[in-house]
């Protein structure tokens, strides 16, 4: 990029000093604000010569506040007698007019610039060499909805939203301790955006506290849009295709990681938060996992468990099954298949692949539509994949139910995109078993396996309990236990 | 990630260049779900496949339109899969044998001896061993195999359940393997028969292949004879057992369940001695004659009248297998080498005619578990 090096006409202004004089001041942040529409200048003269000027965004403060706090004292009843000691008419604004919460001086135009774009407003008063300003930020913002994505059953029906102080604050509101810590930090040169690191004193190892710290401050980019952003430069391992990080919309889910020493990483703009670090098994648990009843939730588990299996390996173990032992189905249903096969034009391997793609597409198709188009995707999936094709004999009829019930059972992982990786590696294994059967599969899987065990984000074995195992903490895994003995 | 690259590469040269490819669609192959062995009359050995048609299996449309649902092919050869490859000439699709359901050996065949043949269906990896044997009595098993069965679409899957229904645990191929290693005595295989009038398979009772004599067919026990036999062997687990009543008296009927049996084997100075003892318990099922189950003094009668109707049965049996077969249908033998390890070496290459001489001695014991939902007779 070369604007990167070259500075820009308002970078080269904002790095001026603010001087004493009100007009010079004024034409610094013109220039500045140089064809920012939005950018308001109010001149106002009081008592003949007292010079003020106003800057603000349009838009992102409040004006009623501005007008009712601000102006209508200073325009009506003008300056307070008996000024005293005050030496100026900022100070004067400062600690005597302007009811407004948060104020600062600052000296610089750099950071003045910040600032208003942020939605405070900037007193510039003649005479006086720094900037007052005034937090009178208000913008509009969508309200707090339900998860979209992490749907439970029982559990909060709040879910985070773009606004970072909102999601901070549904956190605080859950966890309300002084040793709820939430460091910030401003990440992208462009975006400016605030990235906030939560964890519990005490409950997370400063360690990986340090390391996410230090991770995090390196971070050297021009923007932030999303909390993705943040994720690619702090995991461990960009080529893996297991997320090494859990990413949320549920401030009780981002709780329970805190308490469970881990770290949660808020990003302004995204109303999806990083929790680190994440293990294999925390994408197979759902929110509410540990809010309904023990016994329910221990077999929804092993559901799961089975589903996530089932969603890897049902289309190559059929194909292996049926193309390379066909010894080791059992004889009536090998011939039901068989029987159903007679009419299909080609191998197996190619039936599984063309449903395949045709699943993962609609599967993207459904995410990108527009609500109303929806219905009209699934209904000409059902049809012209489901049926159409199996009656026409182009496609045999077990491979619509393989696919089909590999694919939903990759829905019935709770984290979604923990569910990405496993339809991914469909593929690879696919074609694996394509050439060598059963060998092939297990030959994949071993692969798998072993990316598996080598991945440790942040020092946290990704198969941890199983692999390296820990007896205490197993039988969470397979088991939910009562809360009164899980310690 | 460039060492797992390479090996995927590796893995799938390996695979194209070596020519080694498994892969068959299951359309190319031709299911054999029966076979049958049989000698035709110039004494050449005739193998017959039953092999299912997936058409006319699978598939939603039923009706006037539909295939049928198998084929039998023979061929004739030198052995099994001599024979198997001049099979492979009439078909389109690799003959396949792993899901062989039912195998079926030709009267003549058993006559001739099944020793020679024994080898071929172990030794073939592909070959399946949980195959259901028959010696077909009268008939041949090509016959058998082109009758349409009743339920199932394919008589062999059909063959599997016949010994279920009748309350014996399938005889296996790998069963029959076992039996005939071991030196002595005669090995016991299911027989069926083609009925030409209903066009209809029936079970024939049991085939007795003679172990000392190349297992060459003995002879065969009658339908209710293989249930004692198979009672004694501890292979019956339900049958019917009825008194032996007249027109005017009436008979009494158990269904006898969890059948079992004990074999018990003495030696003193006047020789080796065998003892039978066969016990079951069931519900009384039905009851045609004058007595009330209901009271404990009739009941002790009809338990005790039952018991010796069996035991009449039984006794009658084994006479048969020591006088008329001379041959150990009923594996005492192994009770005896199990008994007295020493004496076996010496008994075992002329185990039958030791046999036939030997004082055997039965006692059945049936008891009632449930009298029945009536008191007398109605």
């Amino acid at each position: 990029m070369s604007s990167h090096n070259e500075r820009t006409v308002s970078q080269r202004n904002a790095a001026k000093a603010v001087s004493p004089s009100l007009t010079e001041n004024e034409q610094t942040l013109r220039s500045i604000f140089e064809n920012c529409s939005d950018v308001v200048f109010r001149r106002m003269t009081m008592q003949g010569n007292i010079f003020l000027l106003l800057v603000y965004v349009d838009g992102m403060i409040d004006k009623d506040l501005v007008q009712n706090t601000i102006l209508k004292p200073l325009l009506y009843e003008g300056i307070p007698q008996g000024l005293g000691t005050l030496g100026s008419l900022a100070q004067m604004l400062d600690m005597e007019l302007i009811a407004a919460l948060q104020t600062q001086r600052i000296t610089k135009f750099e950071e003045a610039a910040d600032l208003i774009l942020k939605g405070n407003v900037a007193f510039l008063a003649d005479g006086d060499p720094f900037v007052l300003l005034a937090d009178v930020s208000q913008y509009e913002t969508r309200s707090i909805e339900e998860p979209s994505t992490e749907a439970a059953l029982r559990g909060t029906r709040e879910s985070f939203t773009e606004l970072l102080r909102t999601n901070t604050t549904l956190l605080r509101r859950i966890i309300v301790t002084p040793d709820l810590k939430m460091e910030s930090f401003q990440i992208g040169k462009l975006t400016k955006t605030e990235v906030v690191l939560a964890y519990i004193d005490g409950l997370s190892t400063p360690a990986l506290v340090n390391e996410v710290r230090t991770r995090i401050g390196a971070i050297d980019i021009q923007s932030v849009l999303e909390s993705g952003y943040i994720e690619e430069y702090i995991e461990d391992t960009s080529y893996s295709p297991f997320p090494q990080m859990q990413s949320t919309e549920r401030a009780d889910v981002v709780s329970a990681g805190l308490l469970e020493g881990r770290i949660a990483v808020f990003v302004n703009g995204s109303p999806i938060v990083l929790v680190v670090p994440m293990t294999f098994w925390d994408g197979l648990q759902a929110p509410d996992d540990y809010y309904e009843r023990f016994l329910y939730v221990t077999m929804n588990r092993w559901i799961r468990y089975l589903f996530a299996l089932f969603s890897i390996l049902f289309p190559s173990i059929y194909i292996a099954l049926t193309t390379y032992h066909p010894e080791m189905m059992p004889p009536k249903l090998m011939l039901s298949i068989t029987g159903l096969r007679e009419q299909s034009p080609f191998p197996t391997v190619i039936e599984v692949f063309l449903m395949e793609f045709m699943f993962e597409g609609l599967r993207e198709a459904g995410i990108r539509l527009p609500q109303q188009i929806g219905p009209l995707v699934s209904i000409v999936g059902a049809l012209v994949i489901g049926q159409a094709a199996v009656q026409a004999g182009i496609i045999s009829a077990p491979i619509v139910i393989v696919v089909s019930a590999a694919g939903i059972s990759s829905f019935v992982i709770p984290r979604y995109r923990f569910g990405y990786p496993l339809r991914m590696l469909r593929f690879p294994l696919l074609v694996l078993s394509g050439l060598f059967g059963l060998f092939g599969v297990a030959l994949g899987l071993i692969m798998i396996l072993s990316h598996l065990i080598q991945l440790s984000p942040l020092g946290t074995p990704y198969l941890e309990p199983i692999a390296p195992t820990s007896k205490s903490k197993l039988k969470n895994v397979f088991l939910r236990r009562p809360r009164k003995r899980m310690n | 990630m460039k060492k797992y690259l390479i090996t995927i590469c590796l893995l799938i040269l390996s695979a194209a260049t070596a020519g080694c490819w498994n892969l068959k669609e299951p359309d190319q192959l031709a299911i054999v779900i029966g076979g049958g062995l049989d000698i035709n009359a110039e004494g050449r050995l005739d193998v017959s496949s039953q092999i299912a048609v997936p058409a006319g299996l699978g598939g939603p449309d039923t009706g006037p339109s539909k295939k049928k649902s198998f084929v039998v092919v023979s061929a004739t050869g030198k052995d099994f899969m001599d024979a198997g490859q001049n099979l492979q000439t009439q078909l389109s699709r690799t003959l396949f044998y792993a899901h062989r359901q039912t195998l079926l050996i030709g009267q003549r065949m058993a006559e001739q001896g099944m020793d020679k043949y024994l080898d071929m269906v172990v030794r073939n990896p592909k070959s399946e061993m949980r195959s259901v044997i028959f010696v077909v009595k009268d008939g041949t098993a090509k016959e058998i195999l082109a009758t349409e069965p009743v339920f199932d679409p394919l008589i062999s899957t059909a063959l599997g359940s016949v010994q279920l229904a009748l309350g014996m645990k399938p005889y296996y191929y790998r069963e029959f393997l076992c039996d005939s290693r071991t030196k002595g005595g005669a090995v016991l295989l299911p027989a069926i028969s083609y009925n030409a009038s209903t066009k209809r398979f029936i079970y024939a009772g049991a085939a007795i292949l003679n172990k000392e004599n190349s297992h060459r067919l003995g002879g065969f026990l009658k339908p209710d004879e293989s249930y004692y036999a198979n009672w004694i062997k501890g292979r019956q687990r339900a049958l019917t057992v009825s008194t032996s009543g007249t027109q005017s008296n009436g008979s009494i009927s158990l269904r006898a369940q969890a059948l079992k049996s004990r074999i018990g084997v003495v030696k003193d100075s006047k020789g080796m001695r065998i003892h039978i003892q066969l016990s079951g318990k069931g519900n009384l099922v039905e009851n045609n004659t004058m007595r009330d189950p209901s009271q404990g003094k009739e009941l002790r009668k009809i338990e005790e009248s039952l018991s010796r109707e069996a035991e009449q049965a039984v006794n009658k049996l084994v006479r048969k297998a020591q006088g008329q077969y001379k041959a150990d249908i009923f594996g005492i033998g192994k009770h005896v080498h199990r008994k007295f390890p020493g004496e076996w070496k010496s008994l075992q290459n002329n185990w039958n005619e030791t046999f036939s001489r030997l004082p055997i001695t039965v006692e059945v014991q049936l008891r009632y578990e449930d009298p029945g939902q009536t008191n007398s007779s109605i």
